[in-house]
Parts: C-alpha cells; structure tokens; sequence
C-alpha cells in the first residue's frame, strides 16, 4: 500500500510540475537551413525521450559574417553555428558572450562536420572548367558571394589564393593577380550563399558558381541534375564550420544544459547520419565510410597550413583595406 | 558580290561554250581540239571554284549565327546581372530601412526613433496667447494680454519600455518645471510612473491643457490637487474600458496653478481613481463615449500655512476665498470627485462634483480647529457645429482652414455651469478661520464660448464668463464685491 501511495504521490507531483517547454534559437550561416531543419527535428525527439521536456529550436539563416553582428547587436543566440571560426571568435571579443577558447570545448575544434568549395556549371560544362585555372580565364562569368559578409565566400577565396599558392611555389604576388583575376570576372557579390545560389540557379547569370560542396548538391537536388553538374576540383580548402554555446545568453534564458547537448548531438551517430545525407563531411569514420559515395576525393588545404590561421588570414585578405579590398573593382 | 559574279560568269561561260562546241561537232583539227580542252579545262575550274566558293558560303552563316549567338548571349547576361544587381539593392534598402533611424514631422509633433521603436524622443509644444477684458470690475484687476502657457515638451521612450516626459512652463510670471518623470510600462495594464506629474484625482484637472472647452477650467478643479511628487502604479484594463490609478504623493494643497518640486513635509498622501468606459470596446455607438469614476485622495496634513490653499480663483482667475492669517492645515484632508464625461458625435458633456474635507486650525486667538468640507460642481457641455467628433482630447477638423481650397476647420460652441460653495464654519463668528470682509463663501457662474480649430495645432477661442458671489460682507470694493464679467480670447498653438 505504501509504495502505491508513493507513486502516486510523485505521479500527481509530476503531473503538476509538468514538462517545461524549452526554447533554443540557433543563427546559423546562410546554407545550413535544410541540415538544421532536418536535425532540429531529431534532437527534439531525442530529447523528448531524455528528458520528458519539448524543445523547439527557432533558427536564423544569413551571411556567417552579418550573423556574427546581428548576435554582437543583440540577437539572442543560445547557440551559434557559423560558417568559420573567425566569427564566433568576433562574439567572444567583442561582445563577450562565450570565452575566447569557445573551441576547445567540443571535439575536433567544435567543428562537427566539415565542408569544402566546388564548382557548380551549368550542364555539359560549356566553358570546359575543370581546375581553378579555368576559372580565371577572360570570358568566365563567375557567381560567388561577398567575402565581407559571407562565410563560405571567404573559404572560397581562400580556396583559390591557395590554389595559387600551390601552383606558382608560394609565391605571394602571382596569387593576388591569380584572385585578381578571379574577381574580374566576378560581375556581381551577393551577401551570402544562398543568394548566389539563387544567381545563378535561378536567376541563370554566370558560367560557375564557387558554392560550397552541400549547397551545390542541394542545388543539383533543387533544380535538377539536368541542369547543373558539380566540378570538383583537384585542390580545394578544408571548410570547418563550428559550433558554439552562447554562454551569457543561455544561461539568461536558462537553456546552457539543453544548448550544450544540441551541439554535442551533432557528433552523435543520429547527427553525422543527417550532416552526412544534407552533404556535410562527418567526422565520424565510419558514416564518413558509408556516405563515401556522396563526396569526391580531393586535396585539401587548411587555413592553418596555407594563411596561419583565422585571426591572420582575416587581417591579411579580408580587413578593411586588405587584399581584397585591393583588388576587388566593383 | 564577289562570289555572286563568280557564279555568274561561270553559267554564262557555259551557255556559250558547250553550245559551240556542240554545233561544231566536226572540227578535227588538233589547234581545235587543244583550244577545246583548254576551255573544257578552263570551266571545270571554274565550276570547281563555284563549288568551292559554295560551299564556303554554305559555311560562313553558322560562323555568323554564332556570333550572333554570343553577342546574344553576352547582352542576356548583362541584362541579367543588371536586373540581379537592382533586386540585390532593392534587398539592401529593405535591410537598410529595418535599421535606418525614423524621422516624423507633423501635427503630432517632431519624433526621431530608431528602427526598432525602443528608442524615441519627441518634441511637442503649447503656446497659449490670452486676452481678458473684465467690464465693470472698478478697475481692481487688469485688463490686457497674457502668456498663458509656454511650454516645449519632450517626450520619449528609452529601451521600449521606460517613457519619459519633461515639461518646462515659460508662461505667466513664474518658470516652472510642471511634468518631470519617468514611466516604466511592464504592458498597457500595468505601469510605474515616478516624479513630478499630475496627482490622479480631478477629471477636468486630468485633461490636457490644450483641449479644454474653455480657457480656464471651472470652480471645481479650485478643490482638487495639481502636480504632485510621488510614485503611482497605474494601467488600462479591457482595452481601455477600463483604468485606475494609485499612488503615494508628497502631498498638495487644494489646486495651487504654482508647483514646486520638493516635499514640504513628512506626511504623505495617498491618491487614486477608477474611471470606466464600459461600452468604449463595445459597437454601441451611443454609449462608447460614455465615462464614469471617482477619483479621491487622502492625506494627514500638519503642514501649517502650507498645506492650505493660496486662495479660490474665478474663471477670470481672481481670488475669492483666501483663509485669514494664521490658520493652517492641522490634519486630515481628504478629497473625493466623482465624475464622468459623454461624447457622442458632435456632442460633450462633462460633469464633476469635488468635496475638500480639510481640518484646520487657528494659530491665534481665539484657538480652536474644525473639519471644514468645501464643495464645487460643474457641468459643461458643447457641439462642434461642423459635425465633427468632440472629445476628451479635443476636436481635429475635418477640413482644416485653407483660404486656397476652402476649408474652414470646426466650429464648436461651448457653455458651462459652476458652482462652489465654502463650509459656512470658515465664517463662524466665534471661530472664523476666513473673513467675510475679503472672502465670498460661495461662487457660482456661468459661461459661454466659441471655439475654432482651424488645424489639429492652431485653435482659437473667444467666451464669456459671469461670476457671481455670495457672502461678502466687506464695504470696500473688492473681487467678490460685485460680478465678475469677463470676455476671453486665446491663440493656441499645440503640436
């Protein structure tokens, strides 16, 4: 009788307590809404069955470089999930809503999956682009974000300037006139990813569109393999995408417990299976292994190896008065 | 033309020469022969080179086409990018204004927000430009012009939800700070407001300056307290169907049209009102106008001189009742006003009854104190000739004056009734706390007006007022002495 009283007891308390109903929002870069989509869905029924409490997670899409702003403006990010480290570092500076070594504290740099840059041609590759050298010839019309605001317009520059590197022996000035002469054959800079997908995709301007690797299939998925081919090239850049809790602001709305797990699911096997179908590199070897199909072979440089890192490549190529702003003539 | 003349040359050359050939059949010479051959030869390289020539026609337009084809191409492009590159700058302006600073220019005033509205600051303003001329008043008060009210007013909001409001006042002989506070608006329904504002109790007292039906308001705001310093939680309820108002004051004398901005004492006073417009959210048109409370305060006054009035004014706002010398508020003082309004097209009424319960006591002989209860009440009603809507915050035109285009603004006539009556004990004979030979124990009167909006800003107003009193029992002339008869006019601007 007295265990029955007992459980009645804490069933009523449950009863009354109820289940809370959480709130996350996650800004994230530009190409990333069908991956979130897809994963906000799965970690709220993993949670569910965790915990008995509903979450649901709002998301925020744009330019990696305006959504870094928006959350040092005031956009109440509990987590953040960025198309380059530079810009989670910029909350961590400037606004102070996470420590500065906000990358350590998940695996693999807090980078969950990884992503590169690839050409994307209209179909039958009429202007025969194979390598970064056939992108810069006179008469290629190319589609690419701008690297002020956008994340994987940044990784795509870099994966061009690394190009160079590679092929003229390092040297500094052939690779500026090599992305020099990217850029004059780049007519128009949308803010982000998404919206030179649309220019090119939709609006039919330019021979190439330097996307990242999950937006050209999305694109190719979107409107058609038989409008579009994806162009690997044999030399790309390793694109690491982070992940990071807002601390100060998680911890205001009381979701620093729930805001954590959302990120640590994402190296689960759950996390890398739909990183993996939405395109991204997973982390995971053995999912990596399974979706192998999905992703060419290719060499891949990394920010550290070619620029130094973030905070030098940053101040080098895209700063105020940097490369880019030397060579790029609107 | 070139390869046209070729082609022509050549079938001409072989009508003429295969048909001469034909007709000399015989010929058998070798010369003859030789020349035959060599013309034979001489045409099969012609027809070669028009063949030849053909098929480099036949060659050239895909040559043309593709130019064609890619100059096509190219202006498609550039067509495209430009059309691109103008939906791209239309999306930067629509991000651009979501961000962009918010400037407002008109009859409200001048208002700068930012995008998000959390942050705004406004600048309003009342200038009110008086003329009163008192008819057979044995010259005992001026007649002339007066600056009645001068006031820039700002206004604003800081982070969305902290509204501010300061109201300086340049007007008659003495610069005051009127309004001074700060409003902390949790939602509609619930607010905190701290500073220096209007204490919530008297309905006429309550209404903006710039809206009343007359240039000066009656008998009964005589009894009701003007701005006050204190903290008063308030809040619209239902829509607006209802609202109240709570609060703790420094606590003021009967109205006192000069403020001041510190406490004059350790009692504090408590002041509140109810006023419901039940129908205001209802489609019963009839009776949305319709508005009834009761607002009241209480407070335990042992401010001396200073908790009393300086003194019961007209409309031609001369003194009628002043307490004697020496006497001083000596405990409580409470003051209770129900009220109401109805507006309903065209037509306003408004109504209020005021009693103001004070004890008082002498300071000299003889010694002694009574609870001394005044009272006023007024009523006033007016029609906007030009059917527009009377309100409680005034009248907007429907076709503001224009000389050019013809609009004339709202007409409105005004009238009102007033009374206000002293507690017969202020004259007690034994223990008189006012003298019958300086004071009236009661005045009623009665007004009449006319009111022009010619915009939303300027107003002018021209009335009459007839002020009679009871009481008086001094032999030298003097305000309460005989009538007081007098024709305002009013310039207003208020933005």
């Amino acid at each position: 009788m007295k265990p029955f009283l007992i459980l009645l007891l804490a069933s009523a308390l449950a009863a009354v307590a109820g289940a809370k109903e959480i709130k996350l929002l996650n800004v994230s870069y530009d190409p990333t809404r069908e991956l979130y989509q897809e994963y906000n869905a799965a970690f709220a029924k993993y949670w569910k069955a965790k915990t008995g409490d509903d979450v649901t997670i709002s998301q925020s899409h744009g330019g990696s470089g305006k959504q870094a702003q928006s959350v040092i403006n005031g956009l109440e990010a509990d987590v953040v999930t960025l198309a380059l480290a530079y810009d989670i570092d910029a909350i961590a500076r400037q606004a102070k809503l996470l420590p500065v070594d906000w990358q350590k504290r998940l695996p693999d740099n807090s980078t969950p999956y990884t992503s590169t840059i690839v050409f994307l041609v209209r179909k039958g590759n009429p202007k025969h682009i194979k390598d970064w050298d056939d992108v810069v010839k006179p008469g290629v019309t190319v589609v690419v974000p701008n690297p002020k605001t956008s994340g994987g317009a940044r990784w795509a520059y870099l994966a061009a300037y690394a190009y160079a590197l590679e092929t003229y022996g390092h040297d500094d000035a052939r690779a500026k006139d090599f992305v020099t002469r990217l850029y004059k054959n780049v007519p128009i800079l949308d803010s982000g990813a998404r919206g030179s997908t649309i220019t090119f995709a939709q609006r039919g301007i330019g021979d190439v569109l330097l996307a990242w690797e999950n937006e050209a299939h999305l694109a190719l998925k979107e409107f058609g393999a038989d409008q579009f081919e994806i162009v690997t090239p044999p030399l790309s850049i390793l694109a690491e995408p982070p992940v990071a809790v807002v601390d100060k602001t998680a911890k205001r709305h009381g979701t620093t417990d729930v805001a954590r797990a959302y990120l640590e699911y994402l190296y689960s096997d759950e996390g890398q299976e739909i990183a993996a179908r939405n395109f991204y590199r997973p982390r995971n070897p053995a999912v990596a292994e399974k979706y192998a199909a999905n992703f060419a072979r290719l060499k891949l440089v990394t920010v550290e190896q070619e620029f130094g890192g973030w905070q030098k490549a940053q101040q080098t190529h895209f700063a105020d008065g940097g490369i880019f702003d030397q060579i790029y003539q609107p | 033309m070139k390869l046209n003349q070729l082609i022509l040359t050549a079938a001409v050359g072989a009508q003429f020469v295969f048909p001469a050939l034909a007709a000399d059949g015989t010929a058998t010479n070798s010369t003859e022969a030789a020349e035959i051959e060599a013309l034979r030869q001489q045409v099969q390289a012609l027809d070669q080179k028009v063949q030849s020539l053909e098929q480099q026609r036949e060659a050239e337009p895909p040559a043309v086409a593709d130019t064609n084809q890619e100059q096509i191409h190219e202006l498609d492009q550039k067509v495209r990018i430009l059309a691109r590159q103008h939906e791209l700058d239309q999306e930067d302006a629509a991000a651009a204004a979501k961000t962009r600073p918010l400037v407002k220019l008109d009859a409200s005033g001048f208002t700068l927000s930012s995008a998000d509205t959390n942050f705004v600051i406004s600048l309003h303003g009342l200038i009110q430009l008086d003329s009163r001329t008192f008819f057979n008043d044995h010259n005992l008060v001026n007649s002339g012009f007066l600056l009645r009210r001068a006031r820039p007013i700002i206004t604003g909001t800081v982070f969305h939800d902290f509204d501010f409001n300061f109201t300086p006042d340049f007007g008659g002989s003495t610069v005051q700070i009127l309004d001074a506070y700060l409003n902390y608006r949790y939602n509609p329904e619930l607010q905190l407001e701290a500073g220096k504002f209007k204490s919530p109790v008297g309905l006429e007292a309550l209404q903006s300056d710039a809206y009343g039906f007359f240039n000066e308001r009656s008998l009964v705001t005589d009894l009701v307290p003007n701005r006050d310093l204190g903290v008063e939680l308030h809040g619209d309820l239902f829509g607006g169907a209802a609202s109240y108002a709570a609060g703790l004051f420094g606590g003021v004398s009967d109205y006192n049209g000069t403020t001041v901005n510190t406490d004059s004492d350790n009692d504090k006073a408590f002041a509140g009102r109810i006023f419901l417009q039940p129908w205001k959210t209802t489609d019963v048109g009839a009776l949305k106008g319709l508005g009834l409370g009761v607002g009241g305060s209480y407070e335990s006054d042992r401010n001396g001189a200073a908790g009393l009035t300086p003194g019961y004014t007209t409309d031609g706002q001369q003194k009628f009742f002043t307490y004697s010398a020496g006497v001083i508020a000596n405990g409580q003082h409470w003051r209770i006003s129900p009220q109401g309004y109805y507006y309903y097209g065209p037509l306003g009424i408004l109504g209020e009854y005021v009693i103001s319960d004070q004890e008082v006591s002498r300071t000299t002989a003889p010694l002694g104190s009574a609870d001394l209860r005044n009272k006023a009440w007024e009523v006033s009603a007016s029609w906007v000739l030009t059917g527009e809507d009377a309100t409680y915050t005034g009248v907007t035109p429907r076709h503001p004056f224009n000389l050019h285009t013809g609009g004339w603004g709202a007409w409105q006539v005004v009238g009102r009734y007033e009374e206000l009556n002293v507690d017969n004990n202020a004259f007690s004979a034994a223990l008189p706390f006012a003298a019958s030979t300086t004071s009236a124990s009661s005045a009623h009167a009665w007004s009449a007006g006319l009111n022009w909006y010619l915009n939303r800003n300027v107003r002018l107003n021209a009335s009459f007022s007839h002020t009679l009193f009871s009481g008086y029992a001094g032999a030298t002339p003097a305000v309460p002495a005989q009538a007081e008869n007098v024709v305002f006019t009013r310039i207003q601007l208020a933005f």
